[in-house]
């Protein structure tokens, strides 16, 4: 941050302050539940720049799986705002910041933001990236054993965008089962 | 802020972040384009308001969630509504507006003469049973006060009893503050800014008229 004089229309001073960085702020959300959140960013810092990331739950395996990509050109010049409206385990969060850290942005500049966590989710993320800033409205304290967050929010991308999860009998693509358990 | 003494409980200021004191540092900055002008003043106005919201009662409720665990947390109480100071004031609906979908808002018109500092009220629209409600009062700017004082007593021949009434703002004069806490005391006052020199152009700035 700097301080700056600035006139007024009376023609006098006034000692301000100004963002150094204003310019170089990247929103990644994660999809879907992170999209829900770029307006929000939209509507605080003007005209900034936004990468989106869709990561899956592999079935088989139970891990994380990068399915999309989209970054700016020149990502590690930025700061990211990371978004992703809840955070269970963290895998999802841990396998998007290590794609930017792929891409040389460097971890400090890394900022997770998220409406609701879970404290495994906490835990893990600060102890496997301990320079990534974490932000968040509220911490819940348990995980349910289909790593669903107690009492915790429901589906939020689901709730958002009034959508129902597929019937369960879909086993191999059912994407919006995978996505509860990130 | 020493000489606002024991009225502190009445006035409210914005904790001087450094994004509060950049977004006031554009506003006042000659500099400033018409449109980013309206961005950042819509981002104050929310601020503010979003901090007038939090001065509003509530009350403890239990929810389900969708896990089916419940969680202990509040409610804000219904009745308020929200009345803003024409012209500058109609700037801060919309980002009340925001908050509260459907919140129902009142208009007052203020004309002051500038030669006399005196002030009618040309217009008043006020919601017919607002003397049960909590009344947001929005109006950006106070150097002399006297408008807002003006619109407060309109609100109090209506009945609305002045702990019932908040007063939302941007930028006021220390002098404005004195004169509104010593005349109304019951009165919130919610302001980004306390300071001798304010950008006295705002309306104009917004609305992109001279």
């Amino acid at each position: 941050m700097v301080v700056s004089l600035m006139q007024n229309g009376l023609d006098s001073r006034y000692e301000g302050r100004m963002n150094t960085c204003r310019d170089k702020i990247c929103g990644v959300s994660i999809l879907r539940a992170g999209e829900t959140m770029e307006n929000a960013l939209r509507g605080v810092v003007k005209d900034c720049k936004m990468g989106k990331i869709l990561i899956q739950t592999n079935q088989e395996t139970n891990g994380p799986e990068l399915y999309y990509l989209r970054l700016p050109k020149d990502v590690h010049q930025y700061r990211i705002l990371l978004m992703d409206a809840t955070v269970a385990t963290g895998a999802a969060a841990l396998m998007a910041i290590r794609v930017l850290l792929d891409h040389d942005v460097p971890e400090e500049n890394i900022m997770l933001l998220s409406l609701l966590m879970c404290e495994t989710g906490v835990h893990s993320v600060a102890y496997a990236f301990p320079k990534v800033r974490l932000i968040t409205t509220a911490v819940d304290r348990e995980l349910s054993a289909q790593f669903h967050v107690l009492p915790g929010v429901g589906n939020f991308g689901d709730r958002y965008y009034g959508t129902e999860a597929a019937v369960a009998h879909y086993s191999s693509s059912d994407l919006e089962d995978s996505e509860d358990s990130d | 802020m020493s000489s606002i003494g024991e009225t502190t409980d009445r006035l409210r200021v914005l904790p001087n972040t450094d994004q509060v004191k950049e977004l006031q540092t554009i506003l006042r900055d000659r500099q400033t384009t018409h449109s980013d002008f309206v961005f950042y003043a819509d981002r104050l106005i929310r601020l503010v308001v979003e901090e007038g919201l939090n001065q509003l009662p509530y009350t403890k409720c239990t929810v389900v969630t969708p896990t089916g665990r419940e969680y202990l947390g509040i409610a804000f109480a219904k009745g308020n509504c929200g009345v803003s100071i024409c012209r500058s004031g109609e700037a801060m609906e919309k980002g009340l507006r925001e908050c509260c979908r459907s919140i129902r808002i009142g208009k007052v018109l203020i004309d002051s003469d500038p030669r006399t500092n005196d002030v009618r009220v040309l217009y008043a629209r006020l919601l017919p049973d607002i003397r049960k409600r909590r009344v947001l009062l929005l109006y950006p700017l106070l150097s002399t006060g006297n408008t807002v004082a003006k619109a407060i007593s309109v609100l109090k021949d209506s009945h609305v009893s002045e702990s019932n009434i908040f007063l939302l703002t941007l930028f006021c004069t220390p002098h404005s503050v004195q004169q509104l806490i010593s005349k109304f005391p019951g009165v919130t006052i919610l302001t980004s800014e306390v300071s001798k020199s304010i950008p006295q152009y705002f309306g104009m700035k917004y609305f992109g008229t001279e």
